[in-house]
């Protein structure tokens, strides 16, 4: 063993260092080198065929290489961000690194929830256009032309003879018209109604439209299901009431009133205390509609209902301008 | 519509609390609030005897009186009343009634005479604006009675009819609810019809002309009445409703079509000409003034009744001012009709014109039992409140006769519709107490002749409707157990669009939502040149067409937030762009688009990075992990139509225009004073979800070691980079697998006048062995001989 055998050593050592990159292949470097079996414990071990007289100078040198590496070692393993040895000072204090922060819209967010657990139950999810034909949009659900149904939904008719739909329930005739029976779909999507825009309305809003038609389903499977939604959607407690109303496109018909989630009924500011909150429209399948779509109304019975989205967001978030909802102002945006 | 409990008594009796009341006739479908009108007088006001009254030994124009109001002491209050006087009874505001929210009554002392309440004047207790005297109460009354006890004000029910039941729009239709909820028995006022006048043929003459539009057409006359003030009852019946009352006449047709829902009209008889009524159509552009003072243009569509000469009402929706009761008439003909509804529809929509009337002729009124009833009802009040002599007979032209129609109601229909039994006794019942008539009953079903004041009611459906919503909608159990047919097809869109959303939020892009109407500009400046389709009948310019693209809407949302000071701006929206087509029936083609928008930068300020926007190329890294991540091919191409960009892409993928990608040019926002350029992208969604394939294949992973080169090549300035880099990937050989660009520099004095180095990081690998280094070596020379002799490159 001579001085070059050391330095050889050394310089096989800083060249493995350089290749180190991590905390793993560091501990691999200090093995080789350093470990029991080690080149360095080799080099010890060599000391026997040392002549006495140069001995104690090769013992120094060894020692020193000993050190040497050990110290290099230390600061390689300080320039990692943790594990052992000598490290510079680093702030961990300092915050993370700033990160932008996207958002859902709360509507779509509502839109899937409530998709979701209709499609828990069962549900396909549907489409229809924007833009609608008369007959889909009210005379294929038993809007007759001149009827004073049509004044409850105020329409803008667009060039050259189309609507834009006044709600999701043509999507109702339009997939009846292409598929055959059972049928259990609900159909998300812009809706529009030419009313003055104020913080109660807008011109534009989404629904989200269900039906089911089968052989063998009634009002009970449709107060059911609602329930179940509702008890899903609102949480279990909330208490539910359904009342007769009137749809052209349903028999009997019901308007459904859900317990403030606010209040949970002792009467707020949100139910206008009342207690209550009406949250959708529903019914039979009137057997016009099913004979608009040359469904058998002997044969088949089915129910449909319908929400509104902007409705249930604002009740929920508590807003009071339905405007916000379309600003898309990003400090609105961003607290969802 | 409202209607007044004390009212609905007289055709029904009600004992059941009105909440509870009020609460099943919401279930029943009338939506109704129950709520109490009128005056309420604050507690602590009583009613007191004046027992002394005394002048005040300090001021003129005061007295000192001694007042019993039942309590052990009689009070001593200080009045200044000048009609003040022993012996009367008065209201006392007593010490401590909270008389208006800042004036509480209490002990105190007036120019040193001792007043314990006051003794009140009509304005201090909120019931008129007279000031000049207190109060003074007519006849004997029990002192320390509630002042409130004698204003009792009345409960109502404030209710929402749905469109379907003109027939409850009415205290009997209200009435018949009840009967039906309640089993009581709903009965009518009776009549006292005197006919001592003349035969009615020899004073009248009615023609119908149109019997399409009017079937029915009635009319009695009452000769020699005197127009005066209504009775206090029917005053204060009227006023509960928010009616106002006018005359007896008036107000005793208001009153009859209160009470049955059948709107009738009055003429003063004298100013019909020749005594005549004539119905028909109008002519083209026929004029009329009607009783709100406006010369109306007539189209064909509006129904008149007319006089020997000329119109004097728009039949069913307002009277003229020529033919109208005034103070001076004493004889009056009364209209008691039935007009088509879709007619009527027409004209008042013609006019724009929505009387009461009106709104109850549309939605359907009874030709038969109702309107004779309301008729000859109104003949009778008139004769009791303002006299005169009824004529003998009565004309009713009714050509040809509106039958009652039936229906079957197949009893097990009602489960197979409800889900639950309701027993055929109780269908019966509810039908009976709605006033339908059960005109055969054998085994299992039931024939039923509906009333014609139900024109909603018209099949078996709608006959189970009615039997389901009077009592029984709330006996539906609820489910704990559900049956579903099950569909084998499932959407993959909405998940699809979810991914979609998800992957934006993960770059901190908000998601928008924006009106999809848009201004006559906006629609022509979308970025796909599509012909924007118009809105007919527009709520304002501002939003008269719809939206032919994204960018533009989320430009909208850009400005309006750069107006507040927003930075930071994110933006991404999912929806429907309508382009003008003739190829559909709506001439509408729907494009379910992504519009992205950014103006700031790529992460927040942030103390490790410089500020970097996120520009067109922060767009383009985004586009690329997008559609790599649906394993979609795509070639940018460069696009020069549009002005106001520093630079436009067209996406293209399959061969077809699926986006638009680009940076605006930063004086196009010169206004806004923006800190970040402004990138956008917008990307058929729709179409991009139809060539997706979600059936991807799984590749084997790398079993051999990647050989990494680097290759720094200086060139001129303007060379495009996607050339070089097209260059290599064509000739890099069969191992070369991934190209990465990792730093571009310009230098003028290190490289050169108009010169850039690109550095690039070139992966190759095998699937069948380990490269060796030479093989590589190779290609790498190769190819930078090919950049050197193509591209005047040069290795740095």
């Amino acid at each position: 063993m001579t001085k070059d055998t050391i330095l050889e050593v050394q310089k096989q050592f800083k060249e493995a260092l350089a290749k180190a990159k991590d905390h793993f292949s560091l501990e691999e470097v200090k093995n080789t080198f350093l470990g029991r079996k080690g080149k360095v414990a080799g080099l010890f071990s060599l000391m026997g065929e040392i002549s006495p007289e140069a001995r104690k100078d090769v013992g120094q040198m060894l020692n020193k290489l000993k050190i040497d590496l050990q110290d290099l070692l230390d600061v390689k393993s300080s320039e990692f961000s943790s594990g052992p040895g000598k490290k510079e000072w680093v702030d961990y204090t300092l915050p993370g690194y700033s990160m932008p922060k996207g958002s859902r819209h709360p509507l779509t967010q509502a839109v899937d929830d409530m998709l979701s657990i209709f499609q828990r139950l069962g549900f396909d999810i549907a489409y229809g256009p924007e833009v609608e034909t008369d007959w889909f949009n009210f005379e294929s659900l038993n809007f007759p032309p001149n009827h004073p149904a049509r004044d409850m939904q105020d329409t803008f008719y667009t060039e050259g003879g189309g609507i834009l739909r006044t709600h999701t329930s043509p999507v109702q005739t339009r997939y009846m018209f292409n598929h055959e029976p059972p049928v259990r779909i609900v159909a998300p999507g812009r809706v529009f109604r030419n009313e003055a825009i104020s913080a109660r309305s807008y011109c534009l809003f989404h629904q989200i439209e269900g039906l089911y038609i089968d052989t063998d389903i009634t009002f009970a499977d449709l107060k059911g299901t609602i329930e179940l939604f509702c008890r899903m959607y609102y949480g279990k407690d909330v208490k539910i009431k359904f009342r007769t109303s009137y749809f052209p496109f349903t028999e009997p018909s019901a308007e459904v009133d859900v317990s403030c989630f606010l209040c949970g009924g002792k009467g707020c500011r949100v139910c206008k205390h009342t207690g209550w909150l009406e949250i959708m429209g529903c019914g039979m399948v009137d057997p016009n509609v099913m004979k608009a779509v040359n469904y058998d109304p002997e044969k088949y019975t089915g129910y449909a209902f319908g929400l509104g989205v902007e409705r249930m967001v604002m009740m929920r978030l508590g807003i009071n301008d339905i405007r916000i909802l379309f600003e898309n102002d990003i400090e609105f945006l961003q607290q969802f | 519509m409202i209607v007044s409990i004390n009212w609905l008594k007289d055709y029904i009796d009600i004992d059941m609390p009105l909440d509870e009341l009020a609460e099943k006739l919401t279930v029943a479908g009338l939506e109704c609030v129950l709520k109490e009108v009128g005056k309420s007088i604050p507690e602590g006001v009583v009613v007191g005897k004046v027992l002394e009254r005394k002048a005040h030994p300090n001021a003129d124009t005061l007295s000192v009186c001694k007042v019993d109001v039942g309590s052990e002491e009689a009070l001593n209050i200080v009045c200044g009343a000048p009609n003040v006087d022993a012996g009367q009874f008065v209201p006392v505001a007593t010490v401590g009634t909270q008389l208006t929210p800042d004036f509480k009554i209490k002990n105190a002392k007036l120019r040193g005479e001792h007043s314990e309440g006051m003794i009140c004047a009509e304005d201090e207790l909120g019931l008129g604006d007279d000031h000049n005297g207190i109060i003074v109460l007519e006849g004997e009354h029990k002192v320390g009675t509630p002042y409130d006890e004698y204003f009792a004000s009345s409960k109502i029910l404030d209710i929402d009819i749905t469109a379907n039941r003109p027939d409850a729009m009415s205290h009997w239709g209200v009435a018949r609810e009840i009967a039906a909820i309640t089993g009581k028995v709903f009965k009518k006022a009776p009549l006292n019809l005197v006919e001592s006048g003349p035969d009615i043929n020899e004073i009248a003459k009615v023609e119908i002309t149109a019997p399409e539009g009017c079937p029915r057409y009635t009319a009695r006359v009452i000769q020699g009445l005197k127009i005066g003030p209504s009775p206090e009852w029917m005053v204060d019946r009227l006023e509960a409703l928010g009616l106002r009352s006018i005359n007896n006449v008036v107000d005793a047709s208001n009153y009859v079509l209160m009470e049955t829902g059948h709107p009738l009209h009055a003429f003063d008889l004298d100013n019909l000409k020749n005594r005549t009524i004539n119905v028909r159509f109008a002519q083209k552009n026929e004029k009329f003034e009607t009783l709100d003072h406006k010369e109306r243009k007539l189209s064909k569509d509006v129904l008149l009744i007319c006089d020997g000469q000329s119109p004097v009402a728009l039949a069913g929706i307002m009277g003229g001012t020529e033919s109208e009761v005034s103070d001076s008439t004493t004889n009056v003909l009364i209209e008691s009709a039935y007009f088509t509804p879709a007619v009527i529809r027409k004209g008042s929509k013609q006019q724009q014109l929505y009387t009461d009337a009106s709104k109850r002729f549309e939605r359907g009124t009874d030709p038969n039992e109702t309107l004779i009833y309301t008729q000859n009802r109104l003949a009778s009040l008139i004769l009791e409140l303002a006299g005169g002599t009824l004529a003998k007979g009565m004309i009713d032209i009714y050509p040809s006769l509106i039958k009652p129609q039936t229906a079957q109601l197949r009893i097990d229909h009602v489960k197979r519709v409800t889900g639950i039994e309701i027993s055929k006794e109780e269908c019966k019942t509810t039908l009976e107490k709605l006033e339908f008539e059960i005109i055969k009953d054998e085994d299992n079903i039931l024939t039923v002749k509906i009333p014609t004041f139900r024109p909603d009611v018209e099949r078996e459906i709608d006959l189970i409707e009615e039997v389901l919503r009077v009592n029984n909608l709330d006996k539906i159990p609820s489910m704990n157990r559900m049956k579903i047919s099950v569909a084998e097809e499932y959407d993959k869109f909405h998940p699809f669009l979810t991914d979609i959303r998800n992957f934006f939020v993960g770059y901190g892009m908000h998601e928008a939502v924006n009106n999809s109407l848009v201004n006559e500009l906006n629609a022509n400046s979308g970025i796909w040149g599509y012909t924007p389709l118009k809105i007919m009948n527009p709520l304002s310019v501002e939003m008269n067409m719809l939206r032919t693209d994204m960018i533009q809407s989320l430009l909208g949302s850009l400005r309006s937030n750069a107006l507040k000071k927003r930075n930071n701006i994110r933006l991404f929206e999912l929806a429907n762009v309508i382009e003008k087509s003739d190829h559909t029936d709506t001439h509408a083609q729907e494009h379910y688009n992504l519009g992205v928008l950014c103006s700031a930068p790529v992460w927040g300020l942030n103390w490790t990075d410089k500020d970097k926007a996120a520009d067109i190329f922060y767009m383009k890294g985004i586009l690329e992990h997008l559609l790599s991540s649906y394993d979609l091919n795509y070639k940018l191409k460069e696009n020069t139509d549009r002005n106001e960009f520093e630079i436009l892409y067209d996406i293209v993928v399959k061969k077809a225009v699926i986006g638009k990608i680009g940076q605006y040019k930063m004086e196009y926002f010169e206004k806004l004073q923006l800190q970040y350029p402004v990138a956008v992208m917008e990307l058929q969604i729709g179409k991009l979800f139809s060539w997706y394939n979600s059936k991807k294949q799984y590749v084997p992973v790398p079993q051999f070691p990647s050989i990494f080169r680097d290759m720094s090549l200086v060139m001129d300035k303007e060379a495009k980079s996607t050339a070089i880099f097209n260059e290599i990937k064509q000739n890099g050989g069969k191992y070369l697998v991934d190209l990465v660009l990792y730093d571009v520099y310009i230098d003028n004095e290190k490289l050169g006048k108009d010169k850039k180095a690109l550095s690039l990081r070139l992966e190759f690998r095998s699937d069948e062995k380990t490269l060796k280094d030479e093989v590589i070596d190779d290609v790498m020379n190769k190819l930078f001989e090919r950049l050197k002799n193509q591209y005047g490159a040069q290795l740095r």
